[in-house]
């Protein structure tokens, strides 16, 4: 059936003209091209950075002034190299890039950000991130809901790469009834034609027919959900595939790094000004119960040279005062280690937000480590005070509608 | 099995008016009215109200839609149960007729899958490169789904590897196949069992670490997801029943070989045991962790989170309370037995009822050896199609998270849409199948039910019209319905 060639083959197939974009995309595709960085200036971007696992703070933003921390953690304190921000706390050793970024005052660290009561299950805190809603984290995206802002004050060219993700599913953060594109890359963003005898034939417009009437006649919630994806996935891929040649990196990524990969093609879509306002990846591996040392080290080098690189691309396209990037994870770990030489589900940890509109400088106060809740940091800052305030002084949407309250706002940008 | 439906029972036009007046709204409503207290009368049976309640819509209703035609019963039993249906396949359960087709299907010990075992190849393990035994094992298990004589045995494994889940970012390659077979062998059996199995097996120890889990050393990994993921779910426990447990399940350690991700073999130390006293659930005693799973299975909150989590990936997801409250009596009734579970499943009326056909999305496993029925593969091709189902959102042994896949509609964006129909279309230009020249009704019977919507319809016809004799091309449209999207 297949070889390895006839994948690549496929792979290298020549893109499908412009000409055979059919004319219910012609809107769509219209108005990316007229949101180059040029007709939109003040189009900003929010770039999401999730540390999936439970990333741990306390070996991120390291109080290597507190005995109570050399104490905490036996085996995994750094006790070399640690990047001194004051005389309380530094950085990771290898997190060379985000200390220069400090340096140059584009790196905010929000310090003990949690959430009352906090849960210690991954996925019922993810969704509390996720959804900006600590009862029960049900609803839409906080991020969704920004995107139907968007969409309702009609600021935004409505099409499907509003919203971006690096990977194969959409990220609850992101979810609502406005569409966001999920993608692996840009080349596996199409459709490909049939080969019938050698000729290529285009399957787009009979596609189209069977997907663009089945919201009538499918049964629900699939008719719907069916309907508008594939039209919305065309758009997006022509779209993509308009621009894919004329984007030159203007840093070298780090090779052989899923983290770097995604970034770059979140670069790739922001340079080629196709109307993107939020962009979200991820990096997994932080759920370190064991042996967490060598994986955390790795994962911290990798996220800095990756996020290192893509300021830099960004900033040689002369994006760098549009986009932000911020982290986030679903918690922070145990303040003492366990006996495995790693650490346990925990709470409250630090957001790092990253980029030339960020006023650099730490916020928030720094969490006790002698002061816990059952062996947990007590949180500081809650994490939607951050959401609040880059909706607000960021994005300039209104936070208190999109996060159902009103929070206490943190003067992370430039003024 | 008595209550599987019938093809007497689906005839609406012959029952007389009162009965088909019957809703379960009108039953539920108005309680004495003299159909619903006839009907309740007859088949009342103990407490068994869902049972009641199903037989009365069934009496009422009839199969709905598609599923009055047998045939169709027969190829979407196949679907939820089994990974879909060649055309021979199709026919040959479809002359059984429903009821036979469920009593083989979940008697799976008595089909022999002798020619499979035959055909697979050997998975050696020795000295292999953990990067191509993930290959072969993923390809392996991929001709499994698709060839395999015992549907249901491959679909269950299919469940236990989204819910006891264990990937290859931590265990290596033999590890996650030994759970592979693990799953297989238990696939129909008592929960308490499997459990107890898993939490001694490589793949979860290395996986959830509790190969580290030492006295005086407890690792709360394993502890919080046997509760939070495996059995009763966030809400029923507390953070010192995490610790505490953690402390029941030290002891066991890996055997062989010395390296972490290599070894298949665990065993019970019991000077790395702690075996002070703990209190869990307000119990207090020296539990080992085979104790915490005895007081964990029979919660009724597990009963309740395992038979929701098994209708939803048979039949339809968010189930009425009744139905998940009657499959759990069952679960408990049987002692935890899961096959008595899914046997209910499949023999209810709700799994033929108009809420289920189609209520699904196929996922990335059951779309590809579906596909592969239609079209062919070999070996080779096997290794392949499993890997091109990583940008569908389900690599095999790579699950996202300790959670699995969260399946449903997050199977369906654009981008996986793209990578559905582009694998579609790869694979049928490449059909090995010898399929004599197929009409596009004999493809959307085999395919899609022979029900799509009349613009589909019309679309392939136009498409069969213009390519005359594009055999690979029309089968390709086919797959490329949003029908055959769904499940």
């Amino acid at each position: 059936m297949f070889s390895r060639r006839d994948f690549l083959k496929q792979g290298l197939l020549p893109v499908m003209a412009g000409s055979t974009v059919p004319s219910v995309f012609a809107n769509g595709v219209a108005a990316a091209a007229a949101d180059s960085p040029n007709a939109s200036p003040n189009s900003r971007i929010l770039v999401l950075v999730q540390l999936a696992g439970g990333n741990d703070g306390l070996n991120t933003l390291i109080p290597y002034q507190d005995g109570a921390y050399h104490d905490a953690r036996p085996t995994l304190r750094q006790d070399q190299g640690v990047l001194t921000l004051n005389n309380h706390v530094g950085l990771h050793p290898n997190l060379k890039g985000l200390k220069a970024s400090w340096d140059a005052g584009q790196l905010a660290i929000v310090q003990g950000v949690g959430y009352p009561n906090a849960s210690l299950s991954h996925f019922a805190s993810m969704s509390i991130w996720e959804t900006a809603n600590v009862q029960g984290g049900i609803g839409d995206g906080w991020l969704g809901r920004y995107l139907n802002y968007l969409d309702q004050v009609g600021e935004s060219p409505n099409h499907a790469l509003e919203g971006i993700s690096a990977g194969s599913l959409v990220p609850p953060e992101m979810r609502s009834k406005t569409p966001v594109t999920a993608l692996s890359s840009v080349k596996g963003l199409r459709l490909q034609p049939v080969n019938e005898h050698g000729t290529q034939v285009d399957v787009e417009n009979p596609l189209m027919r069977f997907y663009g009437a089945f919201k009538s006649s499918g049964p629900a919630p699939f008719g719907a959900l069916l309907d508008t994806t594939l039209s919305e996935a065309l758009q997006a891929s022509h779209a993509l595939q308009a621009t894919d040649a004329s984007y030159q990196a203007k840093a070298a990524y780090p090779v052989n790094s899923p983290i770097a990969s995604s970034l770059k093609l979140v670069a790739e879509t922001i340079v080629s000004g196709l109307g993107v306002r939020v962009a979200h990846v991820t990096l997994g591996g932080f759920d370190n119960h064991a042996r967490e040392k060598p994986v955390h080290d790795k994962l911290l080098l990798d996220l800095d040279q990756a996020l290192a690189a893509f300021m830099q691309d960004l900033a040689g396209h002369g994006l760098a005062d549009r986009v932000m990037v911020m982290t986030w994870s679903e918690f922070g770990r145990r303040v003492n280690e366990n006996g495995s030489a790693g650490t346990d589900h925990g709470t409250a940890a630090p957001m790092f937000l990253l980029g030339a509109p960020v006023k650099g400088g730490l916020y928030g106060s720094e969490p006790s480590l002698s002061d816990l809740d059952n062996g947990n940091l007590k949180f500081t800052t809650d994490f939607r005070s951050v959401y609040a305030s880059v909706l607000q002084d960021y994005l300039k949407a209104p936070a208190s509608d999109l996060l159902g309250g009103h929070f206490e706002m943190l003067p992370l940008l430039k003024a | 099995m008595d209550h599987v439906p019938t093809v007497a029972s689906s005839a609406p036009a012959r029952m007389p008016a009162w009965k088909r007046r019957v809703s379960r709204r009108t039953v539920l409503a108005t309680g004495g009215a003299a159909a619903a207290a006839t009907a309740v009368a007859v088949l009342w049976k103990g407490n068994d109200l869902t049972q009641v309640m199903d037989r009365v819509r069934d009496l009422t209703h009839g199969y709905p839609g598609a599923l009055r035609d047998e045939r169709v019963r027969v190829s979407h039993l196949l679907r939820r149960a089994g990974f879909g249906a060649t055309p021979g396949e199709l026919d040959r359960y479809a002359t059984m007729g429903t009821t036979a087709a469920t009593t083989a299907l979940l008697d799976y010990q008595k089909v022999s899958n002798a020619a499979l075992d035959t055909k697979l190849p050997i998975i050696d393990f020795s000295g292999a490169r953990p990067a191509a035994s993930a290959g072969a094992i993923q390809g392996w298990w991929l001709q499994r789904m698709t060839e395999t004589a015992r549907p249901l045995e491959e679909k269950m494994t299919l469940f236990w590897h989204g819910l006891l889940t264990s990937g290859l970012d931590k265990a290596g390659p033999a590890q996650v196949f030994t759970q592979n077979a693990l799953f297989r062998s238990m696939a129909l059996g008592n929960f308490d069992d499997l459990l107890k199995a898993v939490s001694k097996d490589p793949a979860m120890m290395v996986y959830l670490d509790t190969e580290t889990n030492r006295k005086g050393k407890p690792n709360e990994n394993y502890a919080r997801e046997l509760m939070e993921l495996f059995t009763t779910g966030v809400g029923h426990y507390t953070e010192i029943d995490v610790r505490e447990s953690a402390r029941a399940f030290t002891g066991w350690t890996l055997t062989g070989a010395r390296q972490l991700r290599l070894t298949t073999g665990s065993t019970f130390v019991p000077r790395l045991h702690d075996d002070a006293s703990k209190t869990f659930m307000r119990k207090t005693g020296n539990f080992t962790g085979d104790d915490i799973i005895e007081m964990l299975v029979p919660l009724r909150a597990t009963a309740e989170r395992l038979s929701t989590k098994l209708f939803t990936f048979f039949a339809y997801p968010n189930p009425e309370p009744d139905i998940v409250q009657h499959l759990a009596d069952t679960f408990q009734k049987s002692r935890y037995n899961v096959g008595a579970v899914v046997k209910e499943i499949l023999t209810m009326n709700a799994f033929y009822s108009e809420k289920v056909y189609r209520a699904l999305v196929k996922s990335p496993a059951e779309l590809v050896a579906q596909t592969i029925k239609a079209s062919g593969a070999d070996e080779r091709s096997y290794v392949l199609a499993a890997q091109a189902m990583a940008p569908m959102g389900q690599l095999l042994f790579y699950p996202p998270n300790v959670a699995g896949w969260p399946g449903g509609t997050s199977w369906i964006n654009g981008s996986t849409l793209l990578a559905r129909i582009n694998f579609a279309n790869a694979a049928a230009q490449r059909m090995t199948v010898a399929l004599p020249a197929q009409s596009l009704d004999q493809l959307l019977h085999t395919l899609v039910d022979a029900n799509v919507s009349q613009s589909t319809k019309d679309a392939l016809q136009a498409y069969a019209k213009e390519h005359p004799g594009d055999q690979a091309g029309l089968l390709f449209m086919v797959m490329a319905t949003p029908e055959f999207q769904l499940n």
